[in-house]
């Protein structure tokens, strides 16, 4: 037993020193000189041979390291994804470019944070002095619209309060003036008839062209194409895009005075100021509300039991309140996967909650920091210098701890993406090692398909011959006869029509590869085994009286392995092609099941191409590489096996 | 010879059969019934003056009366076949298949298959036409003079642009020139076949289509060259290596006459078989071009039935391409037949 573990400890190091010193110098010479190497010629297996001349050439050397590198990427990558999902979509952050810029505060804002806010891409901080910064990635999608252009007038201005929509910032100035930038085509700022745009909630006039009393601000906040400004009064301003936020109308008309308000991605939710309901307008939309993610939900009334709401949070999907005792309830969907309210000691209760895109953070009256809710991108993961904040700024998947002082304590949460996102928002570097995976299973399933059959009609046809070799010679005329892609997409398009699972036609579609792909590698086993079949040690096997089957698999067979490891090596980068053409042209795999094929699914057109480089730059490298290498690998094991090639060098 | 020709035609119209059975079998899997459409688009057009009754018993009628038109009044698979052909006939006795001219109806254009697929068909064969002509002009040179140089700098640097313009797929491959002479650049149109709203005659047509088609064929040619080179450079050095060079060298010939008049002539026999498939084949490899520039070709007016469920085009086109890969074989056979004896002796 102990004998057996010091072997397989031993083994791998040898198959080493074997690769890169060669089997025969393992042997030390005692005198540390070496034998003349043309002294006698060693005897070397063919197997050895083709190893030793495959290591001569560095280029091949280096194919098939990235190809093992790719391999181990792909198969052992998603094990350090738990959190992905093949369906995932996040509407704030489409087509964001490579980059980890998200959380890159400028250093003049370090030290002297009054405010931070974010809800999509890019975030925006106030200094005390006064002053707009904006970072993260800052260009609108197509619009050309970079919001990082801060306009003239209010850096010129004495800002008091920010606020980052999706894709516009509204500022105030210390004397009341309004001012916003970035898009506006959907009445995120600026003036609207309300005649000509029946979608759009104007901007106030008061605030267009008059000013606000600033020291009566309460809160401000802004969402995907809306903007609410709530006063002290509890009257309020509210504005944006009907479209996204269906409710607007029902809220404008609310003539009640409001503790806060709100907006969700969809809703604008307000509490009034009896602090004992929240009203959005939509019929039963946040009236349950439970203690814990997990918890049972019950009415809003008896969950109160005489307490009152101090402070109402907006995420994507769902609302927290923070009650007059200090205690959290929670109300709306939340995904799975989603981090549960933390249990904290006696006595303590949260003073303030904040909430991001799917998270929300609080600070306790003890300064702990605690964060709730998703946590797809990390934006739970409180580190623990947090707790010597003072103040939390948690937007979008960001956030920024900040002391006393308005010193950035810590910064936690999306800082950006590696490759990007794509259209959905989904992380591009993510999708890509999931469909590699896929990409890869299925050219290796539909090789080793293809390889059996070939190898079985070629060992038959060209062992026995005769009438059992003409008739499946014409079924592989037949075969190779089918034009490939047309028929594969015929094949998948009918599959289309039957209502089969994902699984199952991603299986349907390796099979169609692996079917249709043997008719080359039957025919060359064919020739090859005609060939072997002449030798003396098949004479001797005949004569030996060995089963003619036996003979043509367990004799012939093993000696014309290596130009099958050859076929192999190149049709499976043949099928990884096919496929992704398949995949790309949408016969194939289909959205959301990443490949590497339909990843570029995308970029059929000019405007991708151009402005959103990433989403097919990445993909398009990481399957040229793969297939380059692989063929490349394939070359040279045919060259470093034929004899003939290697006698001419 | 002419033996060997006439069981080599056989044998193909008997692969063409079976085929061509297969895919109507396939065809058959679609869950589309013409005949139930047209008679419920017709019971449609009746006054409403129709009991309910009267209406089902209208339908059947008219359901019977589709099905025996279109020959699908059985559930025989292979009477069906052979009424899809013209040799088997329909209820009224008369003969209406593919050897009668009906290659069907096209629902998406309303018209006869046969006339929707003539333009395409056209633009199809003109840009493989163009493209083969393009990437042999330089494949044949570059891969003999890789051949002759063998092992040399400018050979092995060859060497591993063919192996990426091989491996790569042609999608991406037009992407990235997409993005190069589109984006980058701006001096090509990234799709399309003509400039929008011309309506240009003789040159200028010509011009204006040329000036379109310059994309297209720059990366039909690029990745066919990969592959190409690779074959002629193989069948020159195959062919240089051969004894009647070496008597041709220590007769002291010129090196030029060597190559191009001894070993290119041996080394063409492998390369015309390879262009003739080559070229055939490259008509189901256009799928993707055509769609990816947007032009009118037979690839994308397949890739439209099908997403449009126009099945009697793609029939076509499905029995177009496999006619079209069987006559290539055919004559690879033929012309193997002719430059080897020993293959029509075999046979």
């Amino acid at each position: 037993m102990a004998d057996k573990k010091n072997k397989t400890r031993i083994a791998p190091l040898s198959w080493l020193t074997r690769m890169f010193m060669g089997a025969s110098k393992s042997l030390p010479d005692d005198f540390g000189q070496r034998a003349p190497e043309n002294d006698v010629e060693e005897l070397v297996s063919p197997g050895k041979q083709y190893f030793r001349n495959f290591m001569e050439r560095k280029l091949a050397v280096g194919a098939a390291c990235v190809v093992i590198a790719m391999f181990l990427l792909v198969f052992i990558g998603p094990f350090f994804m738990p959190g992905y999902d093949d369906a995932y979509t996040e509407v704030t952050q489409k087509n964001v470019p490579p980059g980890f810029r998200m959380m890159d505060v400028p250093k003049a804002l370090k030290n002297d944070v009054k405010m931070i806010d974010a809800y999509g891409t890019f975030s925006v901080g106030l200094s005390n002095a006064g002053d707009v910064y904006v970072w993260g990635e800052t260009n609108i999608g197509t619009t050309n619209i970079d919001i990082a252009d801060i306009p003239a007038e209010v850096k010129a201005a004495n800002i008091v309060m920010v606020a980052a929509g999706f894709d516009h910032i509204v500022a105030i100035g210390d004397d009341g003036t309004v001012y916003a930038w970035g898009n506006n085509r959907l009445g995120q700022y600026g003036y609207f008839d309300p005649e000509e745009y029946p979608n759009i909630a104007p901007m106030p006039d008061e605030l267009l062209n008059g000013k606000i009393d600033v020291a009566n601000i309460k809160k401000i906040e802004a969402g995907y194409q809306a903007t609410a400004i709530l006063m002290n009064d509890g009257s309020f301003y509210l504005w944006g895009n009907k479209n996204a936020y269906g409710n607007i109308d029902n809220i404008l008309m609310y003539d009640n005075k409001l503790v806060d308000i709100g907006l969700t991605l969809n809703y604008v939710v307000v509490v009034p100021d009896s602090a004992k309901t929240v009203f959005t307008g939509a019929k039963g939309l946040y009236t349950k509300f439970k203690t814990d993610i997990q918890g049972e939900t019950e009415s809003l009334s008896a969950i109160l039991d005489g307490r009152t709401i101090k402070e109402l949070a907006c995420a994507g999907s769902n609302i927290s309140l923070l009650l007059s005792d200090g205690s959290v309830i929670l109300s709306g969907d939340f995904a799975r996967g989603s981090k549960d309210m933390p249990a904290l000691g006696d006595g303590e209760h949260f003073t303030t909650i904040q909430s991001g895109s799917y998270h929300y953070t609080g600070i306790t009256n003890e300064g702990n920091v605690y964060a709730w809710g998703g946590n797809v991108l990390g934006q739970c993961r409180v580190p623990g210098a947090a707790d010597k904040a003072s103040t939390i700024f948690s937007c979008a998947f960001q956030n920024y701890a900040v002391n006393d002082s308005g010193k950035l304590v810590t910064k936690w949460g999306l800082s950006g993406y590696l490759f990007g996102t794509d259209g959905y928002g989904a992380d591009i570097f993510q999708r890509l090692i999931n469909g590699g995976t896929m990409t890869m299973t299925i050219g290796a399933i539909a090789v080793v398909i293809s390889t059996i059959i070939g190898i079985i009609i070629g060992c038959i046809s060209g062992y026995f011959g005769g009438k059992v070799d003409i008739l499946l010679m014409r079924i592989t005329e037949i075969f190779s006869a089918i034009p490939f892609i047309p028929f594969a997409m015929i094949l998948s398009s009918i599959m289309g029509h039957y209502p089969v699972g994902e699984t199952t036609r991603i299986f349907i579609i390796m099979c169609i590869l692996g079917v249709l792909t043997w008719p080359g590698l039957a025919r060359l086993v064919r020739g090859q085994v005609l060939v072997a079949r002449e030798n003396e040690y098949v004479t001797a096997a005949k004569a030996m009286g060995v089963k003619e089957s036996k003979i043509a698999f367990k004799h012939i067979l093993p000696n014309i392995i290596s130009v099958i490891l050859v076929t192999l090596t190149l049709d499976f980068a043949g099928c990884m092609l096919t496929e992704s053409s398949l995949s790309y042209l949408g016969f194939g795999v289909t959205y959301p099941t990443p490949t590497w094929g339909n990843m570029l699914n995308g970029a059929n057109n000019a405007t991708i191409i151009k402005n959103f480089w990433w989403q097919w730059l990445f993909p398009a490298l990481f399957l040229a590489i793969t297939t380059i290498c692989i063929n490349i690998v394939g070359d040279t094991l045919r060259d470093v096996m034929d004899p003939k090639s290697s006698a001419e060098k | 010879m002419g033996k060997y020709i006439i069981k080599r035609i056989a044998f193909m119209l008997v692969v063409l059969v079976v085929l061509s059975f297969i895919m109507f079998l396939i065809y058959n899997l679609v869950p589309n019934n013409r005949a139930y459409t047209d008679a419920n688009n017709e019971i449609k057009t009746y006054k409403h003056g129709l009991t309910a009754e009267e209406r089902e018993t209208k339908f059947d009628e008219l359901y019977l009366q589709y099905q025996r038109r279109y020959g699908t009044d059985t559930d025989n698979m292979v009477v069906r076949y052979l009424r899809w052909v013209g040799l088997y006939p329909l209820y009224d006795g008369s003969f209406n298949g593919l050897l009668q001219g009906n290659f069907g109806y096209s629902y998406e254009y309303r018209d006869n298959v046969i006339n929707v697929v003539g333009e395409p068909m056209r633009n199809t064969i003109f840009i493989n036409v163009f493209a083969t002509l393009l990437a042999l002009g330089i494949t044949i040179p570059l891969g003999i003079f890789c051949a002759v140089k063998k092992n040399s700098k400018g050979d092995q640097a060859v060497q591993v642009v063919t192996i990426i313009g091989y491996s790569m797929p042609t999608f991406l491959i037009s992407i990235l020139f997409i993005w190069i002479f589109c984006s980058l650049l701006g001096i090509l149109p990234p799709s399309g076949m003509k400039t929008p709203g011309s309506d240009y005659t003789g040159i200028k047509w010509f011009l204006d289509r040329m000036y379109y088609m310059i994309l297209p064929l720059i990366v039909m040619t690029f990745s066919s060259l990969g592959g190409m080179t690779r074959y002629v450079r193989a069948s020159m050095i195959e062919a240089l290596s051969m004894d009647c060079i070496k008597t041709a060298r220590a007769k002291g010939l010129r090196e030029k006459v060597i190559i191009f008049s001894h070993a290119w002539r041996n080394a063409l026999i492998p390369i015309v078989t390879l262009v003739v498939g080559w070229f055939l084949g490259i008509f189901g490899g256009s799928v993707v071009i055509e769609e990816m520039f947007g032009l009118n070709g037979m690839g994308k007016l397949m890739i439209d039935s099908l997403r449009k469920t126009d099945f009697d085009v793609v029939m076509f086109m499905q029995i177009f391409y496999v006619a079209m890969s069987l006559l290539g074989n055919l004559i690879i056979d033929i012309i193997y037949g002719l430059v080897d004896p020993r293959v029509r002796v075999n046979k």
